[in-house]
């Protein structure tokens, strides 16, 4: 292909300045969204991929919503190969109302610090959250979502533990941590499991006495595998069965009780890639028509049917790729304050170069699409035709 | 003020077909996309909100967000049975009541692999009685009261391990045999049933999760209300078996309204671009027409509402193309989350009279938003000026 004369595609870009901007705008758009809604489904994974490989979860081999004995606990604790045990009871308390939802988890405080070498303390220390029997630690995103500082005394109302007298838990914001792996959850929220079971045992607060999980972490060298069934063998006839899984194995059930979810995400990321290419196409043919005489004129001097096929390809990948860069841009941009917005539903929603690379291949796949059918008709136009076309 | 005629239009449409059928069907993609997103909500809210009875009462804890958080001791469930002078009694005299447990259990997906919690439910007599008029067995039989038997939902069978009949069912360490195939127009067609003081023992429950009530007719429902939240015994929030269906599912029918109306409203931008852009392309190389549209007499509204019509045309035919890719999704079984109550919901798209009302209507807006600044353009055209552009 010969040179393209590159003033003049730019000149043709400006030549219709509200249009170019407008598809440019859509591009944009587009762009934007399918980033997000592929951030969206990355992020459902993102548990996944923050997993470590030395610990384990035991939970009810019935439900999770089944309660483990306490007395379960020193048992898993001495099956050969684990290190360290920790409960995990989900509390879901509410903060202030039902909407300001975070995960909230009694544990055992002390065991905290070792079982999550991934926590890096911002704020606060751990031998403050353990010396503290009503203290709490929390992730960074979600002090960050409620202004919360060290010091700061956090009210929840009970709803799966209920108080009778309808007064909240109370706790103080001993600690908060942040973590340098991005997948890393940085929205959890815990206190001292003690807390909550001295409450149930004294008729403070109403509910089960048990835990949902035990977190257990292998010593070094130790196998998983036989872990997992050492421990699932304790129980093999009740009272209450186990199932011990891979931290990996524990986050992955709850990707797949999504259901169908990410692929409706990726039903309509499909559906706006599709919308946008018919508009890009729409423009560059209604420039590819604007310009015949234009051709012509540029055949009758002597430029080859190739310059008139970079031109409208040209400007296609130029207006595709310029609006495709502003919208990676925008969606890069937004990702802090969209990621706060959406904690809630997706912890680990951040840009990824992945999605950038999809955002980029998306807008230049549109371009060349959109470009190529009218550069190929203006390629195989005659002079003498072209020039005859009025407008 | 005469009207320029409308087969100016179609034939303008016409003449630009290409353009034309690049605008109608990326608007019609949106409305597709807008349409599919509301038919999910509409299919999900339907299992829950049609089968809602208004003369059926749940009683829960007092602040339980939910079923699975809801708590009865049994002694209290049969004190609120007792005392309630609302519910119902049968021809002996029964007050039609039944004390419910419910729990999330983990089950494999056949399907698809990975798992799901499915709901299991155990019930008492009065349960079916209650539901009678809904609940249907389609296959095999009723399980046995006092035996380790349990019937399935007809959603479950093929989707989930074990629900088929002559399967065992592990809870625990205790096998149910599943022995019949129960089908219901509501939420219980996704659940398992079985003898409520069986599955108790077997899951090591000690308590119930609900209470379910058929009322007498022309209860007064505030009056309850505040009757059983102040109950020195038992105080229990008391829904209808309607509000409590909603208030069941309310976070995933928000989340996918809200999806829907943010798509919407971003993809409507850029088919509104697209629809700018034509208009804009189709006005100028008409500037001549327009031209002399004024010099022979159409005032500067008639022109409006000409290019106006083309663009609200457009967005019509957009919007019916829309709503026709859309139809086919009625009907298919999709599943997920109910994130009120994490377990798996079976539900199909469901393509209503709202769902498309909605979207004709939004594309009516998408031809009208995009047409309105181009006609006026047009309008606005000066006639010697236009009659001399070629």
């Amino acid at each position: 292909m010969g040179s393209i004369p590159l003033g003049l595609l730019w000149q043709n870009l400006r030549r219709h300045w509200l249009r170019t901007g407008l598809t440019m705008a859509s591009i944009v758009v587009a762009v934007f969204l399918v980033c997000f809604l592929r951030t969206l489904i990355v992020a459902l994974n993102a548990g996944i991929e923050a997993s470590a490989n030395n610990r384990l979860w035991v939970q009810s081999a019935v439900s999770l919503f089944v309660d483990l004995p306490l007395s379960y606990q020193p048992r898993i604790a001495s099956v050969p190969g684990v290190e360290e045990t920790c409960k995990f009871q989900w509390f879901q308390g509410t903060y202030i109302e039902p909407s300001n939802f975070f995960a909230q988890f009694g544990v055992d405080a002390a065991a905290l610090e070792r079982m999550y070498p991934e926590m890096r303390l911002v704020e606060g220390s751990f031998a403050a959250f353990v010396a503290n029997d009503q203290g709490c630690l929390t992730g960074s995103a979600t002090a960050q979502r409620f202004g919360w500082k060290v010091g700061d005394v956090i009210e929840l109302e009970g709803t799966i533990f209920p108080r009778p007298d309808r007064t909240p838990w109370t706790m103080r914001l001993e600690a908060i941590y942040d973590a340098d792996n991005p997948n890393f959850d940085k929205t959890m929220f815990f206190f001292h499991h003690n807390y909550l079971q001295r409450a149930l045992e004294s008729g403070e607060a109403l509910g089960n006495q048990g835990v949902g999980t035990y977190v257990v972490r292998i010593a070094p060298g130790a196998d998983a595998t036989t872990v997992m069934a050492g421990i699932d063998e304790l129980y093999e006839n009740g009272p209450q069965r186990v199932q011990t899984t891979t931290e990996a194995e524990f986050n992955r059930q709850f990707v797949s009780m999504l259901g169908n979810i990410p692929t409706f995400l990726r039903s309509i990321g499909g559906g706006v890639a599709f919308a946008i290419l018919l508009a890009a196409l729409n423009t560059m043919l209604m420039a590819g028509r604007e310009r015949t005489r234009d051709f012509g004129i540029m055949k009758a001097i002597g430029f080859r049917d190739s310059t008139a096929f970079g031109l409208l390809l040209g400007e296609s990948l130029l207006v595709c790729g310029i609006a495709g860069a502003i919208g990676l841009a925008l969606y890069v941009g937004s990702a802090p304050v969209v990621a706060t917005a959406i904690s809630r539903m997706f912890p680990g929603y951040r840009a990824t170069p992945e999605t950038i690379a999809t955002g980029a291949a998306l807008a230049l796949g549109v371009g060349l699409l959109a470009g190529i059918i009218p550069a190929w008709q203006a390629g195989r136009l005659r002079p003498v035709e072209a020039l005859r076309q009025e407008g | 003020m005469a009207l320029v005629p409308l087969a100016y239009n179609l034939r303008s449409l016409w003449v630009r077909r290409a353009s034309t059928f690049l605008t109608v069907f990326s608007i019609a993609a949106t409305v597709a996309v807008l349409a599919g997103v509301i038919s999910l909500e509409q299919g999900f809210t339907a299992i829950f909100a049609e089968s809602g009875r208004r003369d059926v009462a749940v009683f829960w804890r007092p602040g339980a967000q939910d079923e699975g958080s809801s708590i009865f001791k049994p002694e209290y469930a049969d004190v609120l049975i007792k005392n309630s002078p609302d519910i119902e009694l049968d021809a002996s005299g029964q007050p039609l009541a039944a004390a419910e447990m419910f729990l999330a259990i983990l089950r494999e997906k056949v399907d698809a692999g990975g798992v799901v919690f499915v709901p299991i439910r155990g019930v008492q007599p009065m349960s079916f009685t209650i539901n009678a008029d809904r609940l249907r067995t389609i296959e095999g039989r009723d399980f046995a009261w006092g035996n380790d038997e349990v019937v399935v939902g007809r959603k479950l069978v093929g989707r989930i391990a074990d629900c088929r009949i002559g399967d065992v069912l592990m809870l625990n360490t205790t096998p149910f045999r599943v022995v019949g195939v129960i089908d219901d127009s509501g939420p219980f067609a996704g659940e398992i049933w079985g003898d409520l003081e069986r599955l108790r023992v077997a899951l090591k429950r000690d308590a119930y999760n609900r209470v379910i009530a058929k009322l007498k007719p022309d209860v007064d429902w505030p009056a309850l209300q505040e009757r059983q939240r102040r109950d020195k015994q038992v105080p229990a929030d008391v829904y209808s078996e309607l509000d409590a269906n909603l208030r069941a599912t309310e976070r995933l029918s928000r989340i996918l309204t809200q999806l829907g109306m943010a798509l919407a409203a971003i993809m409507g931008v850029a088919a509104v671009f697209t629809g700018i852009n034509s208009m804009l392309s189709a006005i100028a190389s008409r500037t001549h027409e327009i031209g002399v549209l004024k010099s022979i007499g159409f005032t500067a509204g008639a022109i409006f509402s000409s290019f106006l019509f083309e663009s609200v045309l457009v967005g019509i035919v957009g919007g019916v193309v829309g709503c026709a890719l859309s139809l086919p999704l009625n009907g298919i079984q999709t599943g997920a989350m109910n994130f009120n109550t994490f377990t798996d919901v079976t539900f199909a798209f469901k393509t209503t009279p709202t769902v498309l009302v909605t979207a004709f209507l939004f594309s009516l807006l998408l031809g009208i938003v995009g047409g309105a600044w181009p006609a006026w353009r047009a309008a606005r055209m000066r006639p010697t000026e236009a009659l001399r552009h070629e």
